[in-house]
């Protein structure tokens, strides 16, 4: 009889415990979804880097004043469906007063959670889209109060290469342009903007040509550009590490031998220039981050103190991927390493802000961010941007000095995107 | 007239880098009846082979080509042993849905063996970039055309000038025939796809070295559908004038009608001239006549 | 000497088409095989020269040697170019699409040597028709040519053993009959023939021996005087034999006086 008694005791205070648990403390959580495969390729840095940067977080870096994050991840294969279920899926499980941000990636997915986020779920939602349309002047923080952009729009990043074509230009009469663009929702944002802002500041858009990703030559588009006699030519919408690119900036290179070729985010960085090699050299672009990642990758500057950080998170953390570098499964570029890290610490940042007001709730957060004024971690220089426009609204300009040399008989690029201006924030500059 | 000119020469250009890709359906097609579909990620790997001795190996150029025309065969005919042979003396069309479902097959391990970004690939030909004032024909480009136009006429003189040639032309033409006169039809086979196979490296690698090689690249053998159909299937002159046709096709739809705002037409240029061209002569510009006896 | 030893072959793994055969030929002779459609005829020569496997089909019993050696589940082309066994299957097996010269040239694959040319002009030597004709594709030829330069072709690969499957199927009397001048003809040049036929009269006048194939067995064999002297071959081979009309019941061929080997 003793023994039944000492069971019974022993399963009712164990369903007290599993039910009291977690109504006792409130648990701060939050789901972020990165292209980490599908059709893009195989992302695993984005995953890489946001891991080692919760974790480090959530020990060295003292979580949420002492609370832990229970942080969720998940790979939505560039895949806008996907990232839909998992966060409905998560909305689902988990309540509302503990499930704080989500994050995402890509626009696809944000334009069908427009309603979900903003008028049902009212969740702080940051994305690392730098869609025009939504955070643009026709979208923004009136239209879509919960969307957060980790980045100037592209139309920003056009009009700042517009500004600086019409400061740099010596030739006589108004500067040529050509835009470059793929024939994609992507290609195509900002490019209403950028027009614009072209045809008020006296710039003439010479020719606009969309070039698809699945071309094999792009001798054709860059003749039209010679026969337009474009001095300037923007390409926009493109990933630095696909065929395309490449085939543009050789054929370019021989075609438009005294254009100015420059680009947008995503092509200004270090596949490019492995891929596109010499022909890359001069480019002139404009990024959302600090330069990262040099060929061979010894040569990185290290002034940034969020590049150092993220080169020595991935020496200790995952040394063998950044030992390999290119190699199969390897950190390919430490741009996806550096942002999945990015947004750890802007998690951690946003409910520091809404525990130290003293609600942490979605709504504090909300607010948190909304007032948030902060260097990233030194990411910008010690700039520091305010998120009222809902978008880091922080640029800077880089030029590419990629040279060929002799390595072990073979010919291989080394180089980098060198900043050749102070970083811009698009916030306060007079148009 | 100057740009009809340019756009001509262009078309012609990559037009020959067409024809040899469906020169190497052709000689499939003729040998086995089946259309090889999978001829996209045959373009990859052959590339991707060739990548391995000349950029990773270092090799010298006139070492390396030949090493991955020889390996691109060695896969072709690998995959010949694997897949066809087993279905040889049955339908065809079995054959040319096996072609679709090793296209996904090797897709995979393409991308698996060698992740899929892209890949540069500048091969340092000699310059021999023309220009006559506006007119502009890129060096790479010209060597493309050059180099397709050779091993055109070096499968050509294989098939209609060798004893080799004559079996191959007879296999294809009956196997059980080809069999019964001496001609091993298995091992024929084994060669004609081979040979595809390296012609497919060889259109492969002069179109990645126009700027990168990627999984992506497969693309582009895609455009030897309309290249066949238009010269027709059976048909060895029939795809090169068939690949002239593609190439000029979408060289003029790029120059003239994309700036109308027709975006994409290039792409789709080749097969609106296959409609007509297949409502015309269903069996394609060059198809051959079949002999029939009564 | 090649023996066939009680051989089945079975196509698509059901379907039993020769069930138990045995037969001998001796080199030198014309055997000629006759038996009606379906009989095996056809099955007998692809097993002989190897090329069962290319039609689904499979020997699950008995052997077939030559010289006591056993050529079983060899390659087409490695028995032809071992034992010199050459088949010509039926129906003009010529290439449609390459001209009569290349006809012969891709016959000669398998033994390509410098003497080639000077065979092929032999074979224009036997059939005079061809050599006018040698810049013309086959396939445009009329088919008593295509049929001679079937066999023109098999000389090409210096057989020492020739399988011919119904030459005759289709060509006009007089041609059969010069074509068949030409088979004994080559017969005393040394080659061995197995004739198969539905033309049993004309085979039968120039055979050595005969055998009569039914459902995938052997019926009858013998000389072939003999042959063509018996009853049952006239009757049902031969199209003579007793002058009244028997019943169709009655014509159910051997299937009461079935005899094994």
């Amino acid at each position: 009889m003793k023994q039944r008694a000492f069971f019974v005791l022993a399963f009712t205070l164990s369903l007290i415990l599993l039910f009291i648990g977690p109504l006792s403390a409130k648990e701060i959580k939050t789901l972020s979804q990165f292209p980490m495969s599908g059709p893009v390729g195989s992302l695993p840095e984005f995953g890489w880097g946001f891991i080692d940067g919760m974790n480090w977080v959530n020990n060295e870096g003292g979580g949420v004043n002492g609370k832990k994050i229970k942080w969720f991840l998940e790979d939505m294969r560039y895949s806008p469906k996907v990232e839909i279920a998992n966060f409905n899926k998560y909305c689902a499980e988990h309540s509302p007063d503990e499930f704080l941000i989500a994050t995402g990636y890509i626009t696809g997915g944000l334009k069908p959670l427009i309603d979900k986020v903003n008028k049902e779920q009212k969740i702080p939602w940051l994305d690392g889209s730098y869609s025009a349309e939504i955070f643009g002047p026709d979208g923004g923080p009136i239209k879509y109060p919960y969307y957060y952009s980790l980045g100037a729009t592209y139309g920003d990043q056009l009009k700042i290469l517009l500004k600086w074509i019409k400061e740099n230009y010596k030739g006589k009469g108004d500067p040529k342009v050509g835009l470059v663009y793929s024939p994609t929702a992507w290609g195509r944002d900002g490019l209403a903007e950028a027009r614009a802002y072209a045809k008020k500041k006296g710039i003439n858009i010479v020719a606009e040509i969309e070039y698809p990703y699945s071309a094999t030559s792009a001798t054709d588009e860059c003749m039209q550009l010679r026969k337009a006699k474009a001095q300037y030519v923007i390409y926009h919408g493109y990933s630095g590490a696909s065929g395309c690119t490449a085939i543009f900036f050789k054929t370019a290179k021989k075609i438009l031998k005294r254009a100015q070729l420059m680009g947008t985010h995503y092509t200004t960085g270090r596949m490019p220039i492995l891929v596109a090699q010499d022909a890359y050299d001069g480019y002139v672009g404009v990024a959302t981050r600090p330069f990262c990642d040099a060929v061979p990758r010894a040569k990185t500057p290290m002034d940034n103190k969020m590049v150092k950080m993220a080169h020595d998170f991935a020496k200790k953390y995952r040394p063998e991927e950044y030992k390999k570098g290119l190699r199969g499964g390897g950190i390919k570029d430490m741009f996806l390493y550096m942002d999945g890290m990015t947004y750890a610490f802007l998690l951690q940042k946003a409910l520091i802000e809404a525990d130290n007001a003293g609600d942490l709730s979605r709504e504090g957060v909300k607010k948190a961010l909304d007032n948030l004024v902060w260097d990233f971690n030194g990411m910008f220089g010690g700039k520091t941007f305010s998120y009222k426009s809902h978008t880091i609204p922080m640029l800077q300009i880089f030029k590419a000095q990629v040279k060929l040399v002799d390595y072990k008989g073979k010919k291989v690029p080394m180089g980098a995107v060198v900043p050749i201006t102070d970083w811009i924030n698009v916030d306060e500059v007079k148009w | 007239m100057v740009d009809f000119i340019q756009a001509l020469g262009s078309g012609i250009l990559v037009g020959l880098v067409y024809a040899l890709l469906g020169l190497s359906i052709v000689i499939i097609y003729r040998a086995s009846e089946a259309f090889n579909f999978a001829i996209g990620e045959f373009l990859v790997i052959g590339s991707f082979l060739f990548y391995i001795f000349f950029f990773d190996l270092g090799l010298p150029l006139l070492i390396a080509l030949p090493l991955g025309l020889v390996a691109a065969g060695l896969v072709g005919a690998l995959v010949e042993r694997l897949t066809i042979k087993p279905l040889l003396g049955r339908s065809p069309l079995s054959m040319t849905i096996i072609t679709l479902g090793l296209g996904f097959f090797l897709r995979a391990c393409v991308q698996l063996i060698f992740g899929s970004h892209s890949y540069s690939f500048f091969l340092e030909l000699p310059d021999i970039t023309q220009e006559y004032g506006d007119l502009l024909f890129l060096s790479d480009p010209i060597w493309a055309g050059m180099l397709s136009l050779c091993t055109f006429g070096l499968i050509i003189f294989l098939l209609f000038r060798t004893r080799w040639g004559l079996a191959i032309r007879a296999t294809s033409e009956n196997q059980a025939k080809a069999m019964a006169f001496g001609i091993d039809a298995r091992f024929i086979l084994l060669i004609v796809w081979a040979i595809s196979a390296a012609c497919i490296a060889i259109a492969g690698i002069m179109i990645s070295n126009f700027g990168a090689l990627s999984s992506m690249s497969a693309i582009v053998g895609l455009r030897a559908i309309p290249v066949v159909l238009i010269g027709g299937m059976d048909s060895i002159g029939g795809a090169l004038i068939g690949g002239i046709i593609v190439g000029v096709c979408e060289s003029l739809a790029g120059a003239y009608i994309e700036p109308l705002g027709l975006i994409g037409f290039k792409d789709v240029a080749p097969y609106l001239l296959l409609l007509i061209v297949l409502l015309i002569r269903p069996y394609g510009l060059f198809g051959e006549v079949r002999i029939e006896r009564v | 000497m090649l023996s066939i030893e009680n051989l089945r072959v079975v196509y698509h793994d059901v379907i039993s088409v020769l069930n138990g055969i045995s037969v001998t030929v001796n080199d030198g002779e014309i055997l000629i095989i006759i038996g009606a459609n379906g009989a095996g005829k056809t099955t007998l020569l692809r097993s002989v020269a190897g090329m069962i496997d290319f039609y689904d089909g499979d020997i699950i019993d008995g052997d077939i040697k030559m010289n006591d050696e056993s050529i079983k589940g060899l390659d087409a082309t490695d028995i032809m170019k071992q034992f010199g066994l050459t088949y010509v299957i039926e129906d003009r097996p010529v290439f449609w699409y390459l001209t009569i010269e290349e006809n012969l040239g891709a016959a000669s694959f398998s033994r390509w040597d410098k003497k080639v040319k000077t065979d092929m002009e032999d074979v224009y030597g036997l059939f005079p028709v061809l050599g006018k004709l040698k810049h013309r594709k086959a396939g445009y030829a009329s088919g008593g040519e295509q049929q001679m330069l079937a066999i023109g072709m098999a000389l090409m690969t210096k057989p020492r053993m020739l399988l011919l499957d119904e030459p005759s199927l289709g060509l006009a009397p007089i041609i059969t009959e010069e074509l068949f001048s030409i088979i004994s003809q080559l017969n005393q040049t040394g080659i061995t023939i197995i004739l198969v036929e539905q033309n049993a009269h004309a085979a039968l006048d120039i055979g050595t021996r005969g055998y009569v194939m039914e459902t995938g067995r052997i019926v009858l064999d013998g000389n072939a005087r003999e042959l063509l002297e018996n009853e049952d071959v006239r009757e049902f081979y031969l199209g003579s034999g007793k002058k009244e009309r028997k019943s169709y019941r009655d014509a159910k061929r051997y299937k009461r006086r079935k005899r094994w080997l």
